[in-house]
């Protein structure tokens, strides 16, 4: 909103013959593109903020003492624990599981796991196979 | 303010909305450019923000002086001036100690002992940086590439610019100056290649280099005779990715903040792991420093113009001073020196067999594709293993440790700690990007720019997210900074 109100008073200000049909198209997508880009950047601390609220905590810990310091503390632990009884720290403690899993993986274990992802693929291609040709047997 | 913290989201966010806001009004917009330059330097050590604005004033009024005068010999005096004040400057807080400790060993060897005046002289973050674009925008001023600036606004902004200000790309005058002067524009391929940089920047530094240093090379470059030779073998390609990862993830991010902003870097990395010779490789390697040596040491220096010895001396210096550049330290220079006489080994090679066999001589057809084909393989195979060698002269912290690490290479016999799948598969995952057609990054972000807004949202916040939650704790510095 505030973009347009300065737009109209720059195109007031200069006439319209100050500025070419291209400028004007120029400015258009610019205002468009960082319009855009803006509400990706609110959408990603909206992620950050629900998803990734232990680090916000992590970071916050890290502020020195002070009675604006303890209260930002105190929200972020409260908005942490809000987030962790609803379930939205969930998808961060597996993803992290699941690189530690990869992590502590020894060459016996990824083979093991290779080898169950090729028989799981034979099962796949076998009940494939199945389903076209109308059924086992 | 590293780039992969909050502090820097928080800080981007506002100067991505205030800079956008005065767009209507450049210059405004370049004065909040240039306090959030300031600001972003200060965070660090307010104290060197002095230093900055220094080097810049040195620069702003060279520039001016050659602007008033055409006189051959004061315009030479005045650049020579200027480059002298700024590489004084730049020896004095990278350099003293080196060479006070230097100079204090040859004493003792001499038995000359002598009480020398030794400081403590903190290393100022990105001073490499900004003194090499301060000379570019003096020389280049000088070459008539681009007018001097009558706006010290400008000159400031161009030399403190937050994206490339501590680890770079080293951006010249004669490209972003004039972005300074058009109407700033965003448009719908900024925001897409922005976007895409960003997130393959974070991926690089935070995934691949933290792993990598934490789990991998800080171990094994910590005591080299610890372990066995296959791990000192995964240890150097390890570092390999690890640095390549680490500096070209933050000139992506560099180039996507900038990008963001409206201005434009050139590249700074174009997959040097393919490259097939070492000259290829440094064309493919830290492009905005090897243009600069080129276009301000190799060049002036006589370059190839002077003769087959002129040309190897040239070679061999300009790459000899690119090692010291990078840190005072003797394992630098000597990792410079080896790249230039390398080079120098390679370019006389190539002559010779040029002599002894044409390339325009050669038949074609199937037979010579394939010999092609196999002389790239090894190209590229041969390349790699030489500036594999020459990291661990980059990485050691001294010469007994680059020597312990060499000599570990016999005991293949012992069992190795460090070939995990994980850290293998991050060595193979990040070589394989190193072969993808290059145009990968660009197809991505022509689909990213199309997103509407919402999506284009999800993905940038759901790969941030992914990122933060699968990286090591902690932020490791950047290993740039300390150049």
């Amino acid at each position: 909103m505030l973009d347009l109100i300065r737009e109209i008073e720059t195109d007031l200000e200069d006439g319209w013959e100050a500025a070419s049909r291209v400028e004007l198209q120029t400015a258009e997508h610019t205002r468009r593109a960082v319009a855009r880009f803006t509400r990706a950047l609110w959408i990603t601390l909206a992620i950050m903020l629900v998803f990734n609220s232990e680090r916000l905590v992590t970071w916050v810990n890290g502020f020195g003492v002070g009675p604006v310091q303890d209260t930002v503390v105190a929200l972020s632990v409260a908005w942490n624990e809000r987030m962790l009884a609803s379930g939205f720290a969930e998808p961060s403690v597996a993803a992290r599981g699941k690189i530690n899993e990869l992590r502590g993986a020894s060459w016996a274990e990824f083979e093991l796991r290779v080898d169950s992802e090729r028989a799981r693929a034979r099962e796949g291609a076998r009940l494939l196979r199945g389903g076209l040709g109308g059924g086992p047997g | 303010m590293l780039f992969p913290t909050i502090e820097f989201g928080i800080f981007f966010l506002i100067v991505f909305t205030v800079s956008w806001a005065a767009r209507w009004t450049p210059h405004w917009r370049k004065l909040v450019l240039l306090a959030a330059s300031y600001f972003f330097y200060g965070w660090w050590d307010w104290r060197f923000m002095g230093l900055l604005l220094l080097s810049t004033f040195i620069n702003y009024t060279a520039g001016l002086g050659l602007a008033r005068t055409a006189h051959p010999a004061l315009r030479k005096l005045i650049v020579m001036l200027a480059v002298t004040g700024g590489l004084a400057i730049l020896g004095f807080f990278k350099y003293y100690g080196f060479f006070l400790t230097s100079l204090s060993t040859l004493l003792e060897m001499a038995g000359l002992e002598r009480d020398l005046p030794f400081m403590q002289v903190i290393l100022p973050v990105g001073i490499s940086f900004f003194t090499f674009q301060g000379i570019s925008y003096v020389v280049d001023v000088y070459r008539g590439h681009v007018r001097a600036e009558r706006s010290l606004a400008n000159v400031m902004l161009y030399i403190s610019f937050f994206p490339q200000l501590v680890a770079g790309p080293i951006v010249r005058a004669a490209d972003f100056l004039p972005q300074l002067h058009r109407a700033p524009v965003l448009t719908r391929a900024h925001v897409g290649v922005g976007t895409v940089l960003i997130l393959s920047g974070l991926a690089k530094k935070m995934l691949i280099a933290n792993y990598l240093a934490t789990e991998l090379v800080d171990p094994v470059f910590f005591d080299p005779t610890a372990v066995s030779a296959l791990d000192l073998l995964i240890g150097v390609y390890g570092y390999a990715i690890q640095i390549y990862c680490d500096f070209s993830g933050y000139s992506d991010i560099a180039i996507g903040v900038a990008a963001l902003l409206g201005y434009r870097f050139l590249e700074n990395f174009n997959q040097p792991y393919r490259a097939s010779s070492l000259q290829d490789f440094w064309r493919r390697w830290h492009i905005s420093l090897s243009t600069w040596l080129r276009d301000y040491l190799y060049k002036p220096l006589g370059g190839n113009r002077h003769g087959e010895a002129r040309t190897y001396r040239n070679l061999f210096l300009t790459m000899f001073l690119g090692g010291i550049w990078h840190g005072a330290a003797w394992t630098f220079v000597f990792w410079g020196a080896f790249h230039g006489a390398m080079l120098g080994i390679e370019r006389y090679v190539r002559r010779r067999l040029d002599e002894f066999a044409p390339p325009n001589s050669e038949a074609g057809g199937f037979t010579s594709a394939i010999g092609h084909g196999a002389q790239h393989i090894v190209g590229v195979f041969w390349t790699f293993h030489l500036v594999c060698f020459a990291w661990i002269f980059f990485r050691a912290d001294s010469f007994a440790t680059a020597g312990s690490y060499l000599a570990g290479f016999a005991r293949w016999s012992d069992p190795s700690q460090y070939a995990t799948p994980f850290l293998v598969g991050l060595i193979v995952l990040a070589m394989i990007f190193q072969f993808t057609p290059r145009d990968l990054g660009r197809w991505l972000a022509q689909g990213l720019q199309w997103l509407p807004s919402p999506v284009l949202g999800l993905i940038f916040g759901g790969g941030v997210w992914l990122i933060w939650a699968i990286a090591p704790e902690g932020v490791a510095p950047f290993i740039y900074f300390q150049f």
